[in-house]
């Protein structure tokens, strides 16, 4: 529910009410109000009654408004007022009245004197006081549908512009966020608010980033020195053998070293999205460039390649990214299969299915893309390679499962 | 060659002053952009090797000033960023070669002399060992004149070994100038073996020595020592 349809409906929702207690107070108000009226009324009629007797000796009735008869003693009543139901012969309807009754003693003589005066009935005294109401409440109803209509056009153009306008906005924008002023205080409160926080988010995002970058820069030059040293001192013939031996586990290890971290750094780009381009890839190409890089350690290993590509599907996304997928899953694959067996790459239009043949289903299971999960603990691979693998799958949006069946590994990465 | 390394990690401007020195190149350092503007301004460079991170500068801008005084210098950017916009930029900015960090001294040397080729010499340079000339331009190797048939890996193999002649170069640099950085290094050392094979076989048809030393469980070396 828009906002001033909301406001518009409690609006009215209140105005309801508020009407419905005025009309009912102000029906009983009227009615008391009216009674003294016709009780002061009645008054001046008895009087003028009792002179007319007094002087005149002249009993008067005009049916049904006075009655006066002459009553023995024992026909005293007592003075009441009453509301009585009188047939209306002219209308044909049963009218309200409200009854006077009093009994006067004039020269002795005892006198009943009766005065009745039609009261208003009192349908149509609601009649009366709610159909003024019901208009007002119509007309009410009527206008701030209107109002609205035409507030939501030119009130709310500017907030929804912001909107559209904060949706569409990435923090990887060269440009700061800026919104329109809308000339009314909250709206403009709110911009301000927002654009001072994505300010300050941006400015989180550039510092992390730099940090990123600067973290590597800051361990790769001292991994450099140290390789570096090692290249040298590997070259000097004056170290014994066990010297040689201890410079050599070391170079070995600063190279792993570096590599971990160059793979941590590739992660860490990936998830702060700095490899967002959207261009189309081609992954039938890719596939066939990325085989012939491992050509060599395929005929080495005897393994049988087959590719099956049944269609290629369309998919923007970053270039080296999918590279380093392809990549990261066929060196995965030819590393885990036995030399002479055979690993399938099929891909049609939806999916991307690489398999090969294994004994038995990787020990790690589901946890197989967590970072740093080894099959073989020993191995000098760094346990990152499925984890940039499903990191590139999960920004784009791919689904990639692992399965082993019928004796084969089987990666699948659906597209859509 | 003359040479000026521009590079705020004094350890590792030494260490490659000390590597690249050995082979008749002059060395100069210049640990800041200031001074090593100074330097550009000045003097006269065959290669210069840049960082792009330094303490009061970035390196990529002292690109238009090294274009201005010293047209003729190969440039190789050195940095620990292998973020692709700095690589593309800098090589529009008209470096010649760019190469991350952690690297191979062994990469380095060949690399530089790969520059110096190219811009110096207009690739027109024989490489002669002994025996053994290769022409880079054309990529053709021959062994007492008579041209030898080599698979591009070999080539590879045989130019980076004979650019740092006399040096030990460990598997893991050669494995890397091969088949690049994302490669799993130790499943290649057995390639690196056959390729050695063959090269050595190759030419020993044609008459030539072999000058490959195997240095156990490290390296190879070429070397006629």
């Amino acid at each position: 529910m828009k906002f001033l349809q909301k406001i518009n409906r409690q609006y009215l929702l209140i105005l309801t009410v508020l009407l419905l207690l005025i009309s009912l107070s102000g029906y009983f108000l009227l009615q008391v109000i009216i009674k003294k009226e016709i009780k002061e009324d009645i008054q001046e009629k008895e009087y003028a009654i009792v002179r007319e007797i007094q002087s005149q000796n002249n009993l008067v009735s005009i049916y049904p408004i006075i009655e006066t008869k002459k009553i023995s003693k024992t026909e005293i009543q007592p003075k009441s007022y009453k509301e009585i139901y009188l047939m209306d012969e002219a209308k044909d309807e049963k009218e309200v009245y409200l009854e006077y009754t009093h009994s006067v003693k004039i020269n002795n003589q005892w006198y009943l004197i009766k005065i009745r005066h039609s009261l208003l009935e009192t349908n149509d005294l609601i009649l009366a006081i709610a159909l003024p109401l019901l208009l007002l409440l119509v007309l009410a109803f009527s206008f701030s549908f209107l109002i609205t209509k035409k507030l939501n056009k030119t009130l709310w153009k500017d907030f929804e512009e912001n909107l559209k306008h904060i949706e569409n906005y990435s923090f990887k924008n060269t440009q700061k966020l800026v919104l329109k002023e809308t000339g009314i205080e909250e709206f403009d409160k709110i911009n301000t608010t927002i654009m001072e926080m994505t300010g300050k988010l941006r400015t989180d995002y550039f510092s992390l980033k730099e940090f990123t970058e600067n973290a590597s820069h800051e361990i790769q030059t001292p991994l450099s020195v140290i390789r570096n040293k090692m290249e040298m001192m590997l070259n000097d013939k004056g170290l014994t053998e066990e010297q040689s031996a201890a410079v050599q586990t070391i170079y070995k290890t600063v190279t792993r070293l570096s590599k971990l971290n160059r793979s941590l750094l590739l992660l860490t780009k990936i998830e702060n999205r700095q490899y967002d381009s959207k261009k189309p890839v081609h992954f039938e190409k890719i596939i066939r460039e990325t085989k012939m890089e491992f050509d060599e350690i395929i005929s080495m290993k005897e393994l049988k390649f087959q590719t099956e590509i049944q269609g290629t599907p369309t998919i923007e996304m970053d270039a080296d990214l999918a590279r380093i997928l392809i990549e990261n899953l066929l060196s995965n694959a030819i590393k885990y299969t036995e030399n002479g067996n055979e690993i399938i790459v099929k891909l049609n239009r939806k999916a991307l299915i690489i398999s090969n043949s294994g004994q038995h289903k990787f020990n790690s299971g589901d946890r197989i893309f967590d970072r740093f999960v080894k099959e073989n603990q020993s191995s000098s691979s760094v346990g990152l390679g499925l984890s940039i693998v499903h990191k590139i799958c999960l920004m784009n949006n791919f689904d990639i499962s692992y399965d082993f069946a019928e004796g084969k590994h089987i990666f699948k990465i659906n597209f859509i | 060659m003359k040479l000026l390394i521009i590079e705020d990690e004094q350890n590792l401007m030494e260490t490659m002053i000390h590597y690249l020195g050995r082979e008749k190149n002059v060395c100069e350092g210049a640990s800041g952009f200031q001074t090593a503007s100074e330097k550009i301004s000045l003097y006269d460079y065959d290669v210069i090797i840049l960082d792009i991170t330094l303490p009061d500068g970035n390196g990529l801008q002292l690109l238009p000033q090294i274009k201005k005084y010293n047209p003729d210098a190969g440039i190789i950017i050195v940095s620990a960023r292998d973020a692709l916009d700095d690589k593309i930029s800098g090589l529009d900015l008209g470096a010649d070669d760019y190469l991350t960090k952690p690297f191979h001294l062994s990469e380095l040397n060949a690399r530089l002399k790969a520059v110096w080729r190219r811009k110096k010499l207009n690739g027109k340079q024989e490489i002669v060992f002994s025996e053994i000339k290769i022409l880079p331009e054309s990529m053709e190797v021959y062994v007492h004149d008579k041209k030898l048939s080599l698979t591009r890996k070999e080539y590879d193999l045989l130019l980076f070994l004979i650019s740092n002649p006399r040096r030990m170069l460990t598997k893991e640099a050669i494995a890397e100038h091969l088949w690049g950085d994302y490669i799993d290094i130790a499943d290649h050392f057995d390639f690196i073996y056959t390729h050695l094979n063959n090269l050595r076989r190759k030419i020993k048809q044609f008459g030539g020595n072999n000058y490959v030393q195997t240095v156990y469980g490290m390296g190879y070396k070429w070397t006629d020592e």
